[in-house]
C-alpha cells in the first residue's frame, strides 16, 4: 500500500479504475445493457471510494476503512439482482407515455416479481401447481379424446352430408335393406346425390405366409365416389364391374398393403386367392382413409370388393335385409327432408308389395352420429367430470391465494401507502396466478401426454376413433387457453380482495385478530364449493361402480369359466356344400375332445356376446304368416354345445348325434321364445318354419332351454332358438372347448388340432369366453375407471383444500385459542372451537353437493345398470367418504391447536 | 413493527425524496446525510441505496444525470422531478396519518 492516499476519491494505490475493478469483481454480472452496467459500477465505485476517503480522513486505519467501505458488497448476487431489477435498460430517446413496449416491460417485470415471490414459498407453489396440473391434465386428456372422436372431421368430402338410410330400429339406428328395395330407393328418391350400399364381408386371404382372415366390405361401385375419396394407387371401381360375373376386383387398405405385400408398388394387377377364388387388385386406399366402424356395424375393413348382385341373385330379394344403404344428401336438403323423401318412397313400396314390407318408419342418420353416437353420452359425462375436477382445482387455488393475500395484507397496505396504485397491485397478484397457471398447464400437458395412451389402451374397441387420440397442437392450445382462463378465475377474486385492503387497518397492532370473523366469507364459500363438487363426482363414480358390480353379477345364462372359444371359417370350393363342412367340424371336435384337459367340445354358428346377430323370423304352423312374425336369434349347434356352455335344459330333450341331415328337422327354443309364442300352451311337439314362412321344412320343437344374454349383459334376453348344425349348417363356426384347466393354455394345442384336420381354415378370435363377457362390460368399466380416477383426484384435492383452510383458520386464531386456554377452556372446548370453524362450511357443501348430484346424475342414466341415478345408498356413501375426509383434514390442525401454549399465543404480536 | 424490508424500502424512498427536495445531490451525499441527520439510527449503504435510487428514477420520481467539473471526476447527481414532488407530498400525508394512528393506538409520540 502506498504511504499516502491520493486526493479526492481515488483509492490506496489505485485510482478510479482500481476502485471500479474492485467493485466489478465483487458484483455478480448485471442483467442490464453493458454501457449502463459500466455506469452503475462507476457510480458504486465512486461511492465506495469516497466512503473510504472519508473514513481514512476521520482517522480510521486504511485496512479497516477499506473493509468497512466494501462490506456492503458482501452479497454480490443479491445486490446485482436487486440493482438490475430496480434499473431498466436506458433508452436513447425519452420513452413514449405508455407505448406498447413499456406495457410488455411492465408485464415482464410483474411476472419476474411473481416468480421470485413464488420461489420464496415453494410449498404453496408446489401444492398449487400440482393441483392445477391434475385439473388441466385431466381436461387436456379428455379434450384429446373428444377432439379425436367427435371434433376431428371424418376424412370424407363434406362428411356432414353423408347419411345412413334405413328403417328405424329400436335404438334409433338405420336398419338393413334388401337389394331390390335398394334399387327402388335409388330410382325413386330425390333427396340424394348418390346412394351406395355396403355389406359385411369376411374373406380368407391365402398367400405364401399362410391363410389370414380379413375383414372386408362389399360395396356398390359408387361407394368411394359417394364418400369423396379416391384410391392412392390404382383406380376406383367401375359401374360395369358391379355384376355377378365381373365383381371380383378389390381395393385394399394402406395397412394391408404394407403388412401383407411389403408396400409393393406394382401391386395393381396382382391376383389374390381368397376363398378359392381369384381377385385382381385394382388399387390401394390412402393411408388416411378411415373405414366405417361402429358398434352395430362392421369391423374395420381392409379390403373392398363389389356387391355384384343383379335382380336374379339369391340374396337380392326385397326382404333379404343384409345390405346397408349409405348416401350423400343433395346440398341444401335437410336431414328431415331426406327422411320424408325416403319415407314416401317406402310407403309407396309397401303399398305395391304389402307381403314384403312391415309397417315401419324410415330414418336418416348422419354418418358422424352413427360412428360416434354410442360414445357421445360417455364423453359428455367425462367432460362434465373433468370440468368439475378443474373447478375444484380453481376453488382450491383461489382459497390458497386468498390465505396468502391475507398473510400479506400488511405488505400490500404499506405498498399502497407508499404510492403503489391498486391496479398495479391487482396486476401483480394476477401475474402470480398466471405464472402458477402456466406452470400447472405445462405439467398438465405432460400428465395428459402420459395419460392419453393409457386411456386409449383401456378403452373398449367399440369406441370408434378413440384409438387415434393423442395430445396434439390443438389439445395444447386448448390447455393453454384453459390455463389462462383458470388463472383469471382463481386469480381475480384474491386480487380484487387484496386491492380493497384498508390502508391503515393492517398496520395497526393486530388486536383485531380475536375480534374479526376468523375466516372470510369468500374462503368459506370456496371450501363449500370444493366439497359440493367433490360430492357430485364421487356420487357419479359410486353409481358407475355399483352398475359395473351389478352387471358383473348378472348371470349371462351360461357359464363362461373354463371355456375357450375360437372361430374358424370353412369357405371355398371344398366347402361349397354342407356335408364336407359337417364332416370337417365333426373331425375337428373329435380331435379337440382327445386333447388332454378337455372335458367337452362343440361348435356353434354364433355364440352369445360375440357381437354377431342371426335373427330369423319364426312362423308357427297353423298361424298366418306376417312380416311382423317374431324375430328369433338362431344358433346352429352340435349336440355337446349345451354341456360346454352349461345352458340348462328346462323341458323336453337336447339334440343328439342322430339329429342329422335326412332325419326329422328338430329345433330347441329359448324360454323367452316359448313364452312369447305359446304363452299358455306347451310348445313341445309343435312345428315351426324359420326364415321364409311360405316354404322350407317344418321343424319340430323338441325341448326348451334357458335363455342367454346375447347382445350384452345389460340387455335382457332376446328370443332364441337352436338348430342342429348337421341339419342347418353354418360354415363360419365358433369352436367352444370346456376344460378344467386355464383354457388359454389350450389355445396352441387346439390350433394344431384344427390344422391337423384342415390346414386351409383360418383360425381367429381365439379368446376365453370370460373375455367376451368382460368385453360386454367394457364401455361401462371404462367409464367407471375414469370416473373413479377423477373422483379420487377430486377427493384428494378437496382434502388438501380443507386441510389448508382449516390449518389457516387455526393459525389465524392461535392467539384466540391461547387466550381461551389461559382462561381455562378445556381441550374439548378447543376441539369444538376448531371443529366449528370448518364443520358448518363442510355441511353446507355436503348439502349443496347432494342437491347438485341429484340434478346431474341423470345424465349418467344411460350408462347405469341396476341402480337408479338417485340411489340413496350411493349418495350416503359419498357423503360418508367426504365426511371422513373432513375429519382427517381436521386432525393435524386440531393437534396443533391443542398444543398452543397460552403464553406463546399471547406474545404473538 | 416487524423488521420489514418493504417498510425500510418505503421509508428510504421518502427520505431520499425529502433530501432531494432541498437540492440536487449525488448518492454518497444522500447516504451520508441520512446517517448524519438520523444520528446514525438510519443507515443506507451501497447495496440498499442504489437499487432504491434506480427504482425511483425508473418511476420518474427523480432524475439522475452525470455532471463533470473541471479537475474532478464526473459524478451522478439526482434531482427531484415534479412527479417526485407530488409523490413526496402524498407520502408525507400518509406517514403523518400513520404516525398519528400509531400515536393514538400505541402512544408513540413524535418527539
Amino acid at each position: 500500500m502506498p504511504d499516502s492516499p491520493p486526493p479526492d476519491d481515488s483509492g490506496p494505490g489505485f485510482g478510479a479504475a482500481g476502485w471500479k475493478a474492485l467493485v466489478r469483481a465483487r458484483l455478480a454480472p448485471l442483467d442490464v445493457d453493458p454501457a449502463r452496467a459500466s455506469d452503475i459500477v462507476d457510480e458504486l465505485a465512486q461511492h465506495v471510494a469516497q466512503h473510504y476517503a472519508d473514513l481514512v480522513a476521520s482517522g480510521t486505519p486504511e485496512r479497516a476503512a477499506m473493509e468497512t467501505a466494501l462490506a456492503p458488497l458482501d452479497d454480490p448476487a443479491r445486490i446485482a439482482a436487486e440493482i438490475a431489477r430496480a434499473d431498466r435498460p436506458r433508452k436513447a430517446a425519452p420513452a413514449p407515455p405508455a407505448g406498447s413496449g413499456s406495457v410488455i416491460e411492465d408485464v415482464a417485470r410483474d411476472l419476474r416479481y411473481a416468480a421470485r415471490l413464488l420461489m420464496r414459498a415453494p410449498g404453496f407453489a408446489a401444492v398449487a401447481i400440482v393441483t392445477l396440473a391434475l385439473g388441466i391434465g385431466a381436461n387436456t386428456a379428455i379434450f384429446s379424446v373428444v377432439n379425436s372422436v367427435l371434433l376431428r372431421p371424418l376424412p370424407y368430402a363434406d362428411p356432414d352430408r353423408i347419411v345412413l338410410v334405413g328403417d328405424r330400429e329400436k335404438d334409433a339406428s338405420a336398419g338393413n335393406v334388401g337389394f331390390i328395395t335398394f334399387l327402388d330407393w335409388r330410382d325413386r328418391s330425390h333427396a340424394f346425390d348418390q346412394l351406395a350400399m355396403i355389406r359385411s364381408w369376411q374373406t380368407t386371404l391365402v398367400t405364401d405366409a399362410g391363410p389370414e382372415r380379413i375383414a372386408g366390405m362389399r360395396v356398390s361401385s359408387n361407394f368411394f365416389r359417394m364418400l369423396g375419396v379416391a384410391p392412392a394407387i390404382g383406380r376406383d371401381f367401375r359401374s360395369e364391374e358391379d355384376n355377378p360375373n365381373d365383381w371380383r376386383v378389390v381395393l385394399i387398405s394402406d395397412g394391408l398393403w404394407r403388412r401383407r405385400f411389403n408396400a409393393d408398388a406394382s401391386i395393381v394387377g396382382r391376383v389374390l386367392t381368397m376363398n378359392d377364388r381369384q381377385f385382381s387388385v385394382i388399387g390401394v386406399m390412402p393411408r388416411t382413409f378411415e373405414p366405417l366402424i361402429s358398434e352395430h356395424f362392421y369391423q374395420p375393413a381392409e379390403i373392398w370388393s363389389l356387391v355384384g348382385y343383379d335382380r336374379t341373385s339369391t340374396f337380392a330379394c326385397r326382404g333379404c335385409q343384409h345390405l346397408k344403404a349409405i348416401a350423400r344428401i343433395k346440398p341444401r336438403v335437410s336431414i328431415e327432408a331426406a327422411r320424408l323423401d325416403i319415407d314416401a318412397v317406402q310407403a309407396q313400396l309397401r303399398h305395391e308389395y304389402p307381403q314384403e314390407y312391415a309397417q315401419e318408419t324410415m330414418t336418416v342418420v348422419p354418418i358422424g352420429e352413427e360412428l360416434t353416437g354410442r360414445v357421445r353420452p360417455a364423453l359428455a359425462v367425462l367432460t362434465g367430470a373433468v370440468v368439475v375436477v378443474l373447478l375444484i382445482a380453481c376453488a382450491n387455488i383461489a382459497n390458497l391465494l386468498l390465505a396468502r393475500v391475507a398473510a400479506r395484507e400488511r405488505d400490500l397496505a404499506l405498498r399502497t401507502a407508499l404510492g403503489a396504485s391498486r391496479s398495479r397491485l391487482v396486476r401483480q397478484l394476477l401475474a402470480e396466478s398466471v405464472l402458477l397457471a402456466l406452470a400447472g398447464g405445462c405439467a398438465g400437458v405432460f400428465l395428459s401426454a402420459i395419460g392419453v395412451p393409457v386411456l386409449t389402451r383401456l378403452a373398449p374397441a367399440s369406441m370408434s376413433r378413440l384409438a387415434e387420440a393423442h395430445v396434439d397442437a390443438r389439445a395444447i392450445a386448448f390447455s393453454a387457453a384453459l390455463s389462462l382462463g383458470t388463472a383469471l378465475v382463481f386469480g381475480l377474486i384474491p386480487a380484487i380482495r387484496a386491492s380493497r385492503v384498508n390502508l391503515l387497518e393492517p398496520l395497526h397492532v393486530d388486536a383485531r385478530r380475536t375480534a374479526r370473523a376468523p375466516t372470510s366469507l369468500s374462503r368459506r364459500l370456496l371450501v363449500a364449493a370444493d366439497v359440493a363438487l367433490a360430492v357430485i363426482l364421487i356420487v357419479a363414480a359410486g353409481l358407475m361402480i355399483k352398475s359395473v358390480e351389478r352387471l358383473i353379477g348378472v348371470s349371462p345364462g351360461f357359464d363362461p369359466d373354463g371355456v375357450l372359444t375360437m372361430q374358424i371359417s370353412m369357405v371355398g370350393q371344398k366347402y361349397a356344400t354342407d356335408p364336407p363342412v359337417v364332416a370337417t367340424t365333426d373331425r375337428i371336435l373329435e380331435k379337440m375332445r382327445a386333447l388332454p384337459g378337455v372335458d367337452a367340445a362343440a361348435a356353434a354358428g354364433q355364440i352369445p356376446l360375440s357381437g354377431n346377430h342371426d335373427c330369423w323370423g319364426m312362423h308357427v304352423e297353423g298361424r298366418r304368416v306376417t312380416p311382423e312374425d317374431l324375430c328369433v336369434e338362431r344358433y346352429s349347434v352340435t349336440p355337446d354345445y349345451f354341456s360346454v356352455m352349461r345352458i340348462p335344459l328346462k323341458r323336453g330333450r337336447l339334440f343328439t348325434d342322430h339329429d342329422r341331415d335326412g332325419t326329422e328337422q328338430m329345433i330347441l327354443l329359448g324360454e323367452e321364445t316359448a313364452r312369447a309364442l305359446w304363452p299358455n300352451d306347451d310348445p313341445i311337439g309343435r312345428h315351426v318354419r324359420i326364415g321364409d314362412g311360405t316354404k322350407g321344412p317344418w321343424r319340430t320343437i323338441v325341448g326348451i332351454v334357458g335363455d342367454v344374454r346375447h347382445q350384452a349383459l345389460a340387455a335382457p334376453p332376446t328370443p332364441q332358438m337352436y338348430t342342429p348344425q348337421a341339419q342347418l349348417t353354418d360354415s363360419f363356426v365358433t369352436i367352444v372347448i370346456r376344460s378344467y384347466m386355464d383354457p388359454t393354455i389350450l389355445a396352441g394345442e387346439a390350433r394344431r388340432a384344427i390344422w391337423s384336420v384342415a390346414n386351409d381354415v383360418p383360425i381367429y378370435e381365439v379368446a376365453p369366453l370370460t373375455d367376451l363377457v368382460s368385453r360386454s362390460v367394457g364401455p361401462r368399466r371404462f367409464l367407471m375407471l375414469l370416473l373413479e380416477t377423477f373422483g379420487a383426484v377430486a377427493l384428494l384435492m378437496t382434502a388438501i383444500g380443507l386441510y389448508g383452510a382449516i390449518s389457516y383458520s387455526v393459525a389465524e386464531r392461535t392467539r384466540e385459542i391461547g387466550i381461551r386456554a389461559a382462561l381455562g377452556a378445556s381441550r374439548a372446548d378447543i376441539a369444538r372451537l376448531v371443529a366449528r370453524s370448518g364443520l358448518a362450511t363442510v355441511l353446507a357443501g355436503l348439502a349443496a353437493g347432494i342437491i347438485g348430484a341429484a340434478a346431474v346424475t341423470r345424465f349418467l342414466e344411460g350408462s347405469l345398470y341396476g341402480v337408479t341415478a338417485t340411489d340413496p345408498g350411493t349418495f350416503a356413501a359419498a357423503v360418508g367418504v367426504l365426511f371422513a375426509v373432513t375429519l382427517a383434514a381436521h386432525g393435524i390442525p386440531l393437534v396443533r391447536a391443542l398444543r398452543v401454549d397460552p403464553a406463546i399465543a399471547l406474545r404473538d404480536e | 413493527m416487524s423488521d420489514d424490508r418493504e417498510l425500510r424500502k418505503g421509508s428510504a424512498e421518502v427520505l431520499i425524496l425529502a433530501l432531494l427536495e432541498e437540492r440536487d445531490r449525488h448518492g454518497y451525499e444522500i447516504a451520508r446525510l441520512i446517517d448524519e441527520r438520523s444520528n446514525g439510527a438510519l443507515k443506507f449503504h451501497v447495496a440498499s441505496l442504489y437499487p432504491t435510487l434506480y427504482r425511483l428514477e425508473r418511476r420518474g420520481l427523480i432524475h439522475g444525470r452525470w455532471v463533470e467539473k473541471a479537475g474532478a471526476r464526473r459524478r451522478r447527481f439526482y434531482r427531484l422531478t415534479a412527479d417526485g414532488q407530488h409523490a413526496l407530498d402524498a407520502q408525507r400525508r400518509s406517514w403523518s396519518a400513520f404516525f398519528a394512528a400509531l400515536n393514538r393506538v400505541a402512544r408513540i409520540r413524535h418527539a
